[in-house]
């Protein structure tokens, strides 16, 4: 590894700036590329395929026992992306299949959770947790502690000598 | 006769239970373990000869035994005659008790002479093993007879062998499913053993809750036997995945079925805890907590079981549907009612928490795993309940499925990897800027060279580039990492990396897992936002270009084989060109007498970049319809898997062997010192875990 720090070197010093101003100028350098290769690649519109695959992966297939018209490798799945493929061309959109769908089969058959009354609970409950945990840690922090920067108790500038590569 | 002595074989076990737990509480005080040798060693041996008596039943088709009779047939190939033993319910329980005591018999061998929080633990796995073997002693008994034949098939049977048997001529058959890959003979015995293995670590905890011994020993052991466990459930999770992959024929390996997310719940809170222990262990934080991870572990692998088992959710997976559910759901309430109460009754002895220093800190970061995991959690768990919990509130019938789930996942494993970049990196208690930025500059330009090169190679799908980048991060930093200690030893190379990952094989284990996630993140994130699915007809003789490849329709097959009827087609993969023949493939239909649908079986061809998977979707005469997947990196998602379990089993080798004392402080001095030894005073509580 080129940007191993060097033991014998306790204190940062020319060496650790070049390496740092090294490791900046490439990720910069990288990120860009990936910047600019996102911007200029033309999002191609989705194709029919597509378009069915993510339609048929929301939609549950009947008979199936649970598995998604996507996912079942059953004749009537495949006959249900077929009417799918054929709806897309004639020019339906996403959202009118998929309530053509639920009024056949009824909501159930309906995987994608987007409408309906109850589904915000399926989202309030996980980003609840993630809120109290967050509130948890937070709490757990020594009092006086701000950051990583602020701890200067004698033990810990102890470990940040001993840190020190 | 083996209906007889498998009954009773069934009563034994279930007495030597009742004596484990009586002797437990008689010694409680003295933690004798010797007073526990003879009923641990009749449990032992009457659940293995269950397990063996019902393999020969099923063997020697023996069909006067429902259970043989509704499960197997005569042209059942031998190796699925003996998968079949987990085929359905009551054969699994066969096999749940089988590992239950195996893990009985191992913990009692690893107590010490006086041992009061061992002995206390295998009195709750006792009580446990109750359960389950009265289970199996009243309403799921596996060798209930059959005493009526209606139309060759067993229409009635009897728990008890106690009705004049009689016997139909043949059996059905287990489940097509079940009877058409090899992985089935393996897969389900891995996930049993994790499964049942995360009994242990709550004995352990409940033990330790009721003797108020709530220091270091309950979690040191409570940790071995949660990695012990955990090793196979992933192993099994991910020869499920590779199942499914190979078996269902849509092209995929993970589709959160309630099944799969049963298994993966109390993994995930089988991992937060692997990674809160080790912040107990080295910082005394999280003892509340860690004991609310293990009995979460547990209590999920019980609502697992009652999801999946009693047939309340409609699945793939749930091949055995009967009337045990409303006793799962009573010993899972006992159990989460039990322990909580337990706990809140014993919170004051849970000493109260040191505090962060940092949140920037080893103990930081994985705290923030911690919490990722834990939302990770419940958001698989209410996906899986929502269904239910609707339906028996308002009486709507409601799916969850794949597009909240992913949507769910993506960001909160993108983010979990993140952090395992961070976390391998930083020290105990303060990680200063100065140490993370010199720790993680070099890996930070390598992610984002690699993300670079996946744009340049010309991929635009945004969660590939991310997943790709920061699975480079974690790579990197934790190669360098362990170049830099291995640099600073004065030996050579390869005797300073058996030093240096042998004094902290915890850590390194835990490390090399980490590495094995990462390279199941590439695949994971390739294999969903660069496959090609398409469906293509091809005539007889002629080619069809998907993706990079082209395929040759080349004729089709047929023969009969004991079990089953098949059919399928020869077809050749070309290059682009159509002129090079890499592969051929044949993807079947395979049509087992008895049932109406045949079960397609895909063929799959993996390259050194891509899998071409072929399943059949229909077809002539003169053609054929075939559902073509392409997969970029698909193998990476094993191999990942492979190097998971690897990093366990890593992590487990450097752990003590010998036996834990019975007084546990001498065991807690010995692991603290363990850790740093030899490791050079640069190095000193900056790396190691």
């Amino acid at each position: 590894m080129a940007e191993r720090p060097n033991p014998q070197k306790g204190s940062p010093g020319t060496g650790e700036r070049t390496r740092s101003i090294v490791a900046i100028t490439v990720s910069v350098a990288a990120l860009l590329v990936v910047v600019i290769g996102l911007v200029s690649t033309p999002s191609a519109p989705a194709t029919l395929d597509q378009r069915v695959d993510s339609l048929a992966a929301s939609i549950k297939c009947p008979f199936c026992n649970g598995e998604s018209l996507a996912e079942s490798a059953s004749g009537v799945a495949a006959d249900y992306r077929a009417l799918i493929a054929e709806r897309i061309e004639s020019g339906a959109t996403d959202e009118e299949i998929r309530s053509e769908f639920a009024a056949n089969f009824g909501e159930a058959f309906i995987l994608d959770s987007s409408g309906g009354p109850w589904s915000i609970a399926l989202w309030v409950l996980p980003i609840a947790v993630l809120i109290a945990g967050v509130v948890t840690i937070l709490s757990l922090r020594r009092s006086g502690a701000t950051s990583g920067q602020d701890e200067r108790s004698p033990t810990t500038i102890a470990e940040q000598e001993v840190g020190r590569t | 006769m083996i209906a007889t002595l498998g009954s009773l074989s069934i009563l034994a076990a279930l007495g030597s239970a009742m004596w484990i737990v009586g002797a437990a509480l008689r010694h409680r005080t003295t933690g004798d373990a010797a007073s526990l040798r003879t009923p641990v060693a009749m449990l032992g041996v009457s659940a293995f000869t269950a397990f063996v008596l019902l393999e020969t039943a099923i063997l020697t088709h023996d069909f006067s035994i429902a259970y043989v009779a509704d499960n197997t047939a005569l042209s059942t190939p031998t190796l699925f005659l003996f998968a079949a033993a987990w085929a359905a319910l009551e054969g699994s329980i066969v096999l749940w008790g089988l590992m239950l005591a195996l893990f009985t018999v191992l913990v009692w061998r690893r107590l010490g002479d006086r041992d009061p929080l061992g002995v206390a633990a295998l009195g709750v796995m006792g009580a446990v093993t109750i359960f389950w073997f009265g289970l199996m002693a009243t309403v799921g008994n596996p060798f209930a007879v059959c005493t009526e034949v209606v139309g060759g098939v067993c229409q009635a049977a009897s728990a008890w062998p106690l009705a004049d048997a009689v016997a139909p001529v043949d059996g059905l058959g287990p489940n097509p499913l079940l009877q058409n890959h090899i992985l089935m003979a393996v897969h389900p015995p891995m996930l049993y053993i994790g499964y049942v293995g995360l009994t242990v670590p709550f004995a352990f905890a409940i033990a330790a809750l009721m003797r108020r011994d709530v220091g270091r020993s309950w979690l040191d052991r409570s940790h071995r036997w949660t990695l012990v466990a955990w090793m196979f459930l992933t192993f099994g999770i991910v020869l499920g995945g590779w199942w499914s992959y190979e078996v269902l024929g849509w092209g995929g390996y993970w589709a959160w079925d309630p099944v799969e997310n049963a298994a993966f719940l109390p993994w995930l809170t089988a991992t937060a805890f692997l990674h809160s222990a080790v912040v107990q262990r080295r910082r005394g934080m999280l003892q509340a907590w860690n004991f609310l991870l293990v009995i979460a572990t547990f209590s999920l692998t019980i609502l697992g079981t009652f999801l999946t088992r009693s047939g309340v959710i409609a699945s793939v997976h749930a091949f055995t549907q009967s009337s045990i559910g409303p006793i799962l759901l009573t010993f899972l309430g006992i159990v989460v009612v039990g322990s909580l109460g337990l706990f809140a009754w014993r919170a004051r002895d849970v000493s109260q928490a040191p505090r962060l220093d940092a949140l920037s800190s080893r103990e930081g970061y994985i705290l923030a795993n911690n919490l990722l995991l834990t939302v990770f959690t419940f958001a698989v768990l209410f996906g899986t309940m929502y269904p239910l919990i609707v339906e028996s509130f308002s009486g709507d019938e409601v799916a969850v499925g794949r597009p909240f789930y992913d949507r769910a996942a993506v960001p909160l494993s993108l983010l979990l990897v993140l952090f395992m970049g961070f976390g391998a990196v930083a020290p105990w208690r303060v990680a200063t800027r100065e140490v993370m930025w010199r720790r993680l500059r070099f890996p930070m330009a390598a992610g984002s060279v690699a993300a670079a090169i996946v744009v340049l190679l010309g991929v635009s799908s945004l969660g590939v580039i991310i997943a790709i980048g920061l699975a480079a991060f974690v790579i990197v930093a934790i190669v360098e990492r362990l170049v830099t200690v291995v640099r600073a030893r004065p030996e050579g190379v390869i005797a300073a990396m058996r030093t240096v990952v042998g004094n902290d094989a915890g850590y390194w284990g835990g490390q090399l897992a980490h590495v094995g996630v990462a390279l199941m993140a590439i695949s994971l994130a390739t294999t969903s936002g660069l496959a090609i699915r398409e469906s293509v007809t091809i005539d007889q003789g002629q080619t069809a270009v998907v993706g990079s490849y082209c395929l040759r329709y080349v004729e089709p097959f047929a023969f009969s084989e004991p079990n089953r009827e098949v059919s399928g087609v020869t077809v050749e993969v070309l290059d682009r060109s159509c002129s090079d023949v890499l592969k051929e493939l044949g993807p079947r239909i395979n049509a087992y007498p008895g049932t109406s649908q045949p079960i397609g079986t895909p063929s799959v061809w993996t390259g050194l970049i891509d899998d071409v998977y072929l399943g059949i979707a229909g077809g002539n005469a003169t053609s054929v319809q075939l559902n073509v997947f392409i997969f970029p990196l698909q193998w990476l998602l094993w191999v990942g898997g492979l190097v998971v379990v690897a990093g366990a089993a890593l992590a487990l080798l450097g752990k003590p062997s010998r036996r834990t004392r019975a007084s546990d402080g001498r065991a807690s001095v010995a692991h603290a010192g363990r850790t740093d030894v030899d490791v050079p005073s640069t190095e000193l509580r900056g790396t190691d875990g």
